[in-house]
């Protein structure tokens, strides 16, 4: 990307580095107990994002992403310490050219399918805890878990950045509005979209990493497919293919279903059904899309 | 040294239907060429095959020296031959400058930076008649604008081969001559070479030097357009019988 001025990097983006800034310089003073409901948040915002790559930019509804987070928690618990991500980048571009070749409804599927067979095959791994997970004794240290996801997830949101507003972004709008029409003028749709997989899963796995290093160890509920539909239902209720609607949407399902977990116990994902279902028959756009479709000034600062 | 697109007996069979048996072909760049036949002739069909959407089941297609029947589309639009769509395909979230600018960045990647494509873009639309919509939503133009829209996206692409599916289709006389004027205008300036699939015969044979006329996926005649329209069989196939008499 040329630097074409830093102003002209637009409000959206400068208030998410504000905001993450802020957070990073705060972080060493925040109680250890909120701080550890931050970095689930920033884990949760990190899937969002990712999520957001593929079914956000092109319109491919991914069910199997939570996939990619369980290979980055099993990728980190199996070689701990050296923290590899690109088992994953290469689990993700396998999964994806196979799947990327199902349109709409028959790709949804497929990926969750492979999401379901997946954590069938890792059970049955010996060298994988045997269906057990394993367990890690990496210690309890909230700030290095913090800056870790907040590094992954800051380049993540510039990522997002500069693929919605470059080159590729309009080849992504262009597959998303017609894909046919979209090859006929040129673009690669199925590089583009095996690019775009790719990278959400590995900034999928690198979330997952984490979230293995603050569980310290990794279990077979990683696959647990109710993160893929809460890293749906926060894209959906955020704004869809936007910058901003993945971290809305992330703080929307995340606090509350925090706080379900603690007081009215199993309830949460009743409540986020409720809610996603009235969000796509009403606001499909949802909060940041609706914002710029009903607020015209918002369209020039808010995306 | 101009090039030439050439397909040799190419042949495309949909389960037992035969669409295309054994059609041969030539364009040259700058060179107009009309494709005629009656409705399911195969000429939607053709042009699905040279522009790599479908692949043929038998034959050869080459531009340039280079075979190409086997390439996905979008190798065969950076090669430089496009196809607009019978019925306009725009993308309806973007703005028209957005849908040429889409096609100026992947067509034939002459310009990769977004910014210089969306001004450039505005050229191309002022070219073909659409300067002041550069900013509107194509999904607010009215289908005879989707359809320049798609000329402008084709040409974009920086296509030296253009594939024109009835382009000039549903347009009174007086819209018809306009749009006419504006092809061999452009044309000119740019000098790309077409394949002009046409059921407008006035169109087809004020604009092309040389006719294709093709019937149940067969080429009948080929020749230049007084040639074509004189020659009894076209008329029969094309016309009717009874038109056989009423021909000029």
């Amino acid at each position: 990307m040329r630097l074409r001025g830093i102003r002209s990097f637009g409000p959206t983006l400068w208030g998410i580095a504000l905001f993450l800034v802020v957070l990073a310089g705060t972080a060493p003073w925040i109680p250890v107990f909120l701080l550890t409901v931050l970095i689930q948040l920033l884990i949760f915002s990190t899937l969002a994002y990712s999520l957001n790559l593929i079914t956000g930019l092109t319109g491919y509804v991914s069910f199997g992403h939570v996939v990619f987070m369980a290979f980055g928690a099993y990728a980190l618990a199996f070689a701990v310490g050296t923290f590899h991500l690109h088992p994953v980048a290469g689990v993700a571009l396998g999964i994806g050219g196979v799947t990327l070749r199902f349109r709409g409804v028959y790709f949804a599927i497929a990926t969750l399918v492979v999401a379901v067979a997946a954590s069938y095959i890792v059970l049955e791994i010996k060298e994988l805890g045997d269906g057990q997970g394993i367990i890690l004794n990496i210690g309890f240290e909230p700030l290095s878990w913090f800056y870790t996801i907040w590094v992954i997830l800051a380049i993540e949101v510039i990522l997002t950045y500069w693929i919605t507003h470059g080159r590729i972004g309009y080849g992504v709008r262009s597959i998303k509005s017609d894909e046919d029409a979209a090859k006929a003028l040129g673009v690669n749709a199925a590089r583009v979209k095996l690019f775009l997989y790719a990278l959400s899963g590995l900034f999928a796995g690198g979330a997952g990493g984490v979230y293995a290093w603050t569980a310290s160890g990794v279990f077979p509920q990683a696959f647990d497919l109710t993160f893929s539909l809460q890293m749906l239902a926060m894209i959906v209720i955020g704004g869809m293919g936007t910058l901003l609607g993945p971290l809305i949407g992330a703080v929307a399902v995340y606090i509350p279903s925090y706080i379900f977990l603690t007081v009215l116990i199993g309830f949460q994902f009743i409540i986020i059904g409720i809610v996603v279902t009235l969000i796509a028959l009403f606001v499909p756009e949802g909060i940041v899309g609706s914002l710029r479709k009903y607020i015209p000034e918002l369209r020039g600062i808010l995306e | 040294m101009t090039r030439v697109l050439d397909v040799a007996d190419v042949h495309k069979y949909f389960g037992g239907v035969r669409a295309v048996q054994g059609v041969s072909l030539k364009v040259q760049e700058g060179q107009v060429v009309g494709l005629i036949g009656p409705n399911g002739s195969g000429k939607t069909t053709l042009l699905n095959l040279i522009a790599g959407v479908e692949k043929p089941t038998k034959g050869a297609i080459s531009w340039d020296g280079q075979r190409i029947d086997r390439w996905p589309a979008h190798r065969i639009v950076g090669q430089g031959i496009a196809k607009t769509h019978q019925i306009p395909k725009p993308f309806l979230t973007m703005t028209c400058r957005e849908n040429v600018a889409v096609a100026m960045m992947f067509g034939n990647h002459a310009q990769r930076e977004s910014s210089k494509a969306l001004e450039e873009a505005a050229h191309m639309l002022a070219l073909v008649g659409l300067g002041r919509k550069a900013d509107v939503m194509s999904s607010k133009l009215t289908v005879q604008e989707r359809k320049r829209l798609e000329f402008a996206r084709v040409l974009g692409t920086g296509a030296r081969i253009v594939l024109l599916d009835e382009i000039f289709a549903g347009l009174s006389p007086e819209e018809l001559r306009d749009a006419m004027n504006l092809f061999e205008r452009v044309q000119k300036e740019i000098g790309f070479g077409a394949l002009v699939v046409e059921h407008v015969m006035r169109a087809v044979l004020t604009l092309s030097e040389h006719v294709i006329v093709i019937e149940e996926g067969m080429k009948i005649a080929e020749g230049s357009p007084r040639a074509v329209v004189e020659d009894p069989a076209v008329i029969e196939a094309y016309l009717g019988t009874e038109a056989v008499h009423a021909a000029p």
